[in-house]
């Protein structure tokens, strides 16, 4: 009996998600929506709530989501399979073997080395490098990876700064937030930065034929990461004044412990190249062959070469997730499909019309501060894959430009500086022991807002000076 | 006698860690002590683990190592651990493990009595009363910031909570003095007398003074009382204990706390099983734990030596 109450307690939500979405399904559909596109719908609503309160693991969301599109009638079995794996989920899984096959190597000794070599013991010098570091190789591939390579860095140069790290506040807050804002701000520079951004690709080819290539999307988005970096630098200095200016002691204990690796090895410079090679890959080829196609080729080549192992890829990948954006997609692709994204998106547009939000830039900013509002609540991953189907329709409806509209999006769900759990980077130097949650609003908020102001700044200005595929401003 | 101590890295903790390395030391008990490493909520264990691993490699601990090896090194000073891990290379490696579940090393010391150091993440009075099920402890030893204003009402709800629901005895040590005076509570139960027998052994192996106590309700129960602390003063000669009795009217929980002021640490049976009754009525070991100024240690039957003794029964 006890156990029952206990059990029933602990799983309410999934039982107040099935209650809503059934209810939902019992309604008479509003006038201008199918009866698929309200089951859709339904299947959507019910999904953002265990995404938010996390009554079950995960991926188990979107296993049941692609279960109900086929229960419902929505889609055939075959094509609910097709909508969750695509060359989009190919590249996200392709991406994460690549870091993960990085991460396993010692690079990040070397890496530490090149970086206090070149800026010198100076406080302000160093957190300058480790944000570059950061930032420079979070754009390429995902930010947990950079900062699980970061870190150790990092709270090597805290523990041997001189004073006991109990005693330091600032100090630490300082290095890791650098690793981290470094990371999460500069995982939107190029697709293979986040799997939003794959996510993203696929709606706009899927959803409304548009291309947009790897290195049109740097072109894009890469300025805001430029621009970016000396702000993470400005803000965390200006928000931790650190205890110790000077880090020679540091450094030299990092010169110490890199030392005992040797000299640069062979395995570490195929390392190097083959994911020079994959990158390149990316920004030539992978019109013609595809993102996927093309990370699959730098997978294969490193497990031929021996230097990935499968093993890695099976305990240090986080499959669930993987689930997750194809799931999220293939939800995306029902709400196109049925007519739910369009229904939904009419209605917010018609909601937020007297404010005058529902087209151009004032439309951009509402839907930045839609997705940052989302992307509190839920992961950022999902956040992109559930709102942008609509958020896409809202651009379409009102003649704003698709692109602009998909980049916002993806760019604003990063902007999640203010809380330890809004993205792995965060979590993961939250778990290093040396911040406080306040440390993470304290400086957040600031990133939050600089973030938000210099996206909008992108929209008005340098946007419009480009020609984003499908048109529009 | 198996002791679960934790510690959070904090002075207060380490106190208690301190005091309760005097007696397990006497007592040749097997100690563990446990840190809880808060988790942020939602946290991806696989990334976490991919970090852990970077941090070995790199030869940096897991943060709230150094807590435990604090505490090592105070249960050394009480005589509990013959050697110094230090020395040994292999240990070090001991410290590392998944991002979930326990994470230990073993230390022996020199009357074959175990110190293990433990670390688990998540929400520190869950993953306390979790370890003490699965380790079947006999006692957990938990520090309390004790009463400074309004915020030490919050920090000890983590102490209270173990106490509340924890399956074996605690002892939740706040304001520690030198000197060791029992005062232990008895109403005459069965509990009572586990409570003397339990506490017994630790005031022996403090070197302690007793004394016994019995609160009636009204002044009617008095004589009731008087024959409480006599038979407790019996079966504590019985063991050796040397005990001075003591017998007042009024409401237990009030009165307790007051004698409490004369007296190091009180010795009482956690009474009220139920959780209906206690809910309604408050329970008087836990207003004694809360209200009062001095450790208490509350005996409670293991659960498994009552299975155990059933399964004999039936058996």
């Amino acid at each position: 009996m006890d156990d029952l109450v206990k059990f029933l307690i602990r799983r309410r939500w999934i039982a107040a998600g099935f209650l809503l979405g059934g209810v939902i399904l019992l309604l008479p559909p509003p006038s201008g929506l199918t009866v698929s596109g309200q089951k859709s719908l339904a299947i959507a609503i019910t999904a953002i709530i265990f995404f938010v309160t996390e009554p079950m693991p995960l991926p188990t969301v979107a296993v049941l989501i692609g279960v109900f599109e086929v229960l419902l009638g929505i889609a055939g079995p075959m094509e609910v399979s097709r909508s969750f794996v695509s060359d989009s989920l190919l590249f996200i899984m392709g991406s994460l073997m690549i870091a993960e096959t990085i991460v396993k190597q010692k690079l990040d000794k070397r890496l530490a080395l090149a970086i206090v070599r070149v800026t010198g013991p100076r406080v302000e010098r160093v957190v300058v490098g480790l944000i570059v570091v950061s930032a420079l190789i979070a754009s390429f591939i995902g930010e947990h990876t950079v900062v699980a390579m970061m870190m150790p860095v990092g709270m090597t140069l805290i523990a041997s700064a001189g004073p006991e790290p109990r005693e330091l506040k600032n100090l630490p807050a300082l290095i890791m937030l650098a690793i981290a804002y470094g990371a999460v701000a500069a995982g939107i520079g190029s697709p293979s930065g986040g799997a939003r951004n794959a996510i993203m690709l696929a709606y706009w080819r899927q959803l409304f034929q548009l291309h947009v290539s790897y290195l049109q999307w740097m072109e894009y988005l890469y300025p805001i990461v430029v621009i970016q970096v000396p702000l993470v630098a400005w803000i965390l200095l200006k928000t931790f004044r650190p205890e110790v200016v000077d880090l020679s002691r540091s450094i030299e204990e990092l010169r110490s412990r890199v030392a005992e690796e040797g000299t640069v090895t062979a395995r570490d410079g195929w390392t190097v190249i083959i994911f020079l090679v994959t990158v390149f890959l990316w920004i030539t080829v992978s019109d013609q062959i595809g993102l996927g196609t093309t990370a699959m080729i730098g997978v294969a080549l490193y497990l031929m070469t021996g230097i990935a192992h499968w093993e890695d890829f099976s305990r240090g990948i986080n499959w669930g997730v993987i689930f997750i954006y194809g799931g999220a997609i293939s939800l995306g692709i029902a709400m196109r499909d049925t007519g739910a994204a369009n229904w939904t998106a009419q209605w917010v547009l018609r909601g937020v019309e007297p404010l005058g939000l529902h087209g151009g830039i004032p439309m951009l900013f509402f839907v930045a501060l839609l997705t940052m509002a989302m992307a509190s609540v839920m992961s950022s991953g999902a956040t992109v894959g559930l709102l942008a189907p609509v958020t896409l329709h809202m651009a379409d409806l009102s003649g704003t430009s698709i692109v602009a509209t998909g980049l916002v999006t993806a760019v604003a769900s990063a902007f999640t500086f203010m809380t330890p759990i809004g993205s792995p980077a965060c979590g993961m130097v939250y778990s290093s022991g040396y911040l406080k949650r306040a440390d993470f609003i304290k400086a957040g908020w600031k990133m939050n807002v600089v973030s938000l102001g210099l996206l909008m700044l992108m929209a008005f200005g340098y946007w419009r000076l480009l020609a984003f595929p499908g048109g529009g401003k | 006698m198996k002791i679960l101590m934790c510690t959070d890295g904090q002075p207060y903790a380490e106190e208690a860690i301190r005091f309760g390395g005097k007696f397990a030391h006497e007592l040749d008990a097997d100690v563990t002590v446990l840190y809880v490493r808060p988790m942020a909520p939602g946290g991806d264990s696989i990334y976490l683990t991919t970090a852990r691993k970077k941090m070995g490699e790199w030869d940096l601990d897991i943060p709230g190592v150094e807590y435990l090896k604090r505490a090592k090194d105070i249960l050394a000073g009480a005589g509990l651990v013959a050697f110094s891990p230090e020395r040994d290379t292999g240990v070090r490696q001991t410290f590392r493990g998944s991002a979930e579940g326990g994470v230990e090393l073993h230390l022996i010391g020199r009357h074959a009595e175990r110190v293990r150091l433990k670390l688990r993440e998540g929400e520190s009075a869950e993953e306390i009363l979790t370890e003490a099920g699965q380790g079947r402890y006999d006692l957990v030893l938990t520090g309390s910031r004790g009463h400074e204003g309004f915020a030490s009402y919050f920090v000890g709800s983590t102490a209270l909570r173990i106490a509340e629901f924890a399956p074996c005895s605690v002892l939740i040590a706040k304001n520690i003095r030198e000197s060791h005076d029992f005062l232990m509570c008895t109403d005459g139960s069965k509990l009572a007398e586990k409570a003397e027998l339990f506490g017994a052994q630790i005031a022996q192996a403090l070197n302690a003074r007793v004394t016994v106590l019995s609160v009636a309700a009204e002044p009617a129960g008095l004589k009731a009382a008087q024959e409480q602390v006599r038979r407790a003063e019996m079966i504590l000669a019985q063991l050796g204990v040397q005990a001075k009795v003591k017998v007042r009217s009024g409401r237990p929980s009030e009165v307790i706390i007051d004698e409490a002021k004369d007296h190091d640490i009180v010795v009482m049976g956690a009474s009220g099983s139920s959780a209906v009754r206690r809910f309604f009525l408050g329970s008087v070991p836990l207003k004694v734990i809360e209200y009062g100024a001095c450790p208490v240690l509350l005996v409670r039957e293991k659960p498994e030596s009552k299975r155990r003794s059933t399964s004999r029964r039936a058996g």
